[in-house]
Order: structure tokens, then C-alpha cells, then sequence
């Protein structure tokens, strides 16, 4: 059960990485691909869905984790941070002569690696 | 999972983090170059034909190299065995595959340079929705390590 809750919960958090890699083409000047971009917009939200669910679920069927634990209240801030920004640069991408597209798709790309990292290091574990 | 999975002495979490991070690189890269490609198939696109080339060149293959170089620092660091299956499933998907990643790119970087689709792109699409396959498998082999 624990293995399919990880591979899940890290399948979804290769999902929201894949959006940020196509949003990130988009933000270094790639002429916007509609079906790219609709992909990453679905990955996104499956991603952000999927690594909620099962990491709140991972954390409460591991023995030694819980949901209070520092690195995991951290990860779920992070994650509403994310959820958040993607939110911003999703609406912002049909425009970017806006200029806002860029600034809060990098903010976000920022805050997924600092997520990443977190589920890494696991500060305070 | 192992015990081993869950609770990782610090020496290894920096290069565990540059390999999960070039490999999700990777597999988002290959994403785009997928869509694109196929964009440029169906509609003989050529700025999608562009946009597949550059990712297959610019964040596949890097991601790659991060990936391939971080795995081989975290596999010396860990206490893992070189000859477990979940790490056999590691090397096979990205060593002998590299050279589909290679292959594609090629043929991409080929078509874009000529701004014609035709089978090269055809080829492409087929060789990187192959990878993405395989990197779900090794995706899954490195999350739950069968014996």
C-alpha cells in the first residue's frame, strides 16, 4: 500500500514539474503551443490534486511521520503557495505582453523546486 | 519500501535531490517535445516542430546528463547494491535509451532545420513517446524498489 501511495504521490510531483518545464519554454520566448500549454494546465491540476491527497495519506500511513511534522506543514504551505502562483501565471500566459506571465511563473517554478527540496531533505525530520 | 527509503543519512540527499531534479526536468521536456511534435505532424507546424527540437536539446539531454551523473554520485554514496533490479531498471532505461532521446533530437533538429515534417517527425513523436514509457516504468521501479 505504501509503495503505491509513493509512486503516486512522486508520479503526481513529476506532473507538476512537467507543467512548470512547459510553462518555463513559454516564459523563455516559445511561441505559446495551445496543446502544450492545455496538457501542462491538466497536469497541473492532476499533479496538484495527487500530491495532496496522497502525501497527506503517505504521511498518515507511515509510522514516524505526521502531519505536523515541521517539513510536512512546510511542504503543504509550499503547495498552497504553488497551487496559488500556477493559478496567477495560467491566467496571465494568454498575455504575456502583461509582463506579469513571466513573474509568477518563476515564482512558482521556485517555490515547486523548494518543494522538491523540502520532500528531500525533510528539514526538521 | 525499505527502512532505507524513508530515513536517508544527509550525505546523499544532495545528490538524490540534482537526480530526481534533472529527471523530472527530463520527463517534462520530453512532455513538451511530445505535444509539439505531434502538434508539428498533424498540422506541419513549424514553430511547433521548433519548440520540440529545443526541448529535446535544451532540457531533455541536459536533464539527462544531471539525472545520469547524480544517480551514479547518490548509487556510490548509498548504501544500495549496484545489481538490485530497481537499479538494473534505472541503467536500462537510461543508458541504452539515450540513444532514442539522441535519435529524436536528431531527427527533429533535422526537420526544424528544413522546416518539413514528414516521417523524420513521425519517427521522433514514436521514439519520445517511447521514453516517456519507460520513464513511467523506471519512475515506478525507483519508487517502490522490487527486489
Amino acid at each position: 500500500m505504501t509503495d503505491a501511495l509513493l509512486f503516486l504521490h512522486v508520479l503526481a510531483a513529476f506532473a507538476l514539474m512537467g507543467t512548470v518545464v512547459v510553462f518555463s519554454a513559454v516564459a523563455l520566448g516559445s511561441p505559446v503551443n495551445t496543446r502544450a500549454v492545455s496538457v501542462a494546465n491538466v497536469l497541473w491540476a492532476a499533479g496538484g490534486l495527487g500530491t495532496i491527497v496522497f502525501g497527506v495519506w503517505l504521511a498518515l500511513d507511515i509510522d514516524g511521520y505526521g502531519l505536523l511534522d515541521f517539513w510536512i506543514i512546510a511542504a503543504i504551505v509550499l503547495w498552497a503557495v504553488a497551487t496559488e502562483l500556477g493559478r496567477r501565471a495560467q491566467d496571465a500566459v494568454t498575455d504575456r505582453a502583461g509582463g506579469l506571465f513571466a513573474q509568477w511563473h518563476w515564482l512558482r517554478a521556485a517555490v515547486v523546486v523548494l518543494l522538491l527540496a523540502d520532500m528531500i531533505f525533510k528539514p526538521g525530520a | 519500501m525499505t527502512t532505507l527509503a524513508l530515513i536517508r543519512p544527509s550525505e546523499w540527499e544532495i545528490p538524490l535531490f540534482f537526480h530526481v531534479l534533472g529527471a523530472m526536468v527530463l520527463v517534462g521536456a520530453s512532455l513538451l517535445a511530445l505535444t509539439a511534435l505531434a502538434t508539428a505532424w498533424r498540422a506541419d507546424d513549424a514553430a511547433a516542430l521548433r519548440v520540440g527540437y529545443r526541448a529535446l536539446l535544451l532540457g531533455a539531454l541536459p536533464g539527462w546528463l544531471v539525472m545520469r551523473v547524480f544517480a551514479q554520485i547518490t548509487l556510490d554514496k548509498s548504501p544500495f547494491d549496484e545489481d538490485s533490479t530497481w537499479v538494473t531498471i534505472g541503467f536500462i532505461t537510461s543508458e541504452p535509451l539515450l540513444l532514442f532521446l539522441i535519435a529524436a533530437t536528431v531527427l527533429a533538429g533535422i526537420s526544424s532545420r528544413r522546416a518539413a515534417g514528414g516521417t523524420r517527425v513521425r519517427v521522433a513523436v514514436v521514439l519520445v513517446a517511447i521514453l516517456l514509457l519507460a520513464y513511467l516504468v523506471t519512475l515506478w521501479a525507483m519508487t517502490t524498489k522490487p527486489a
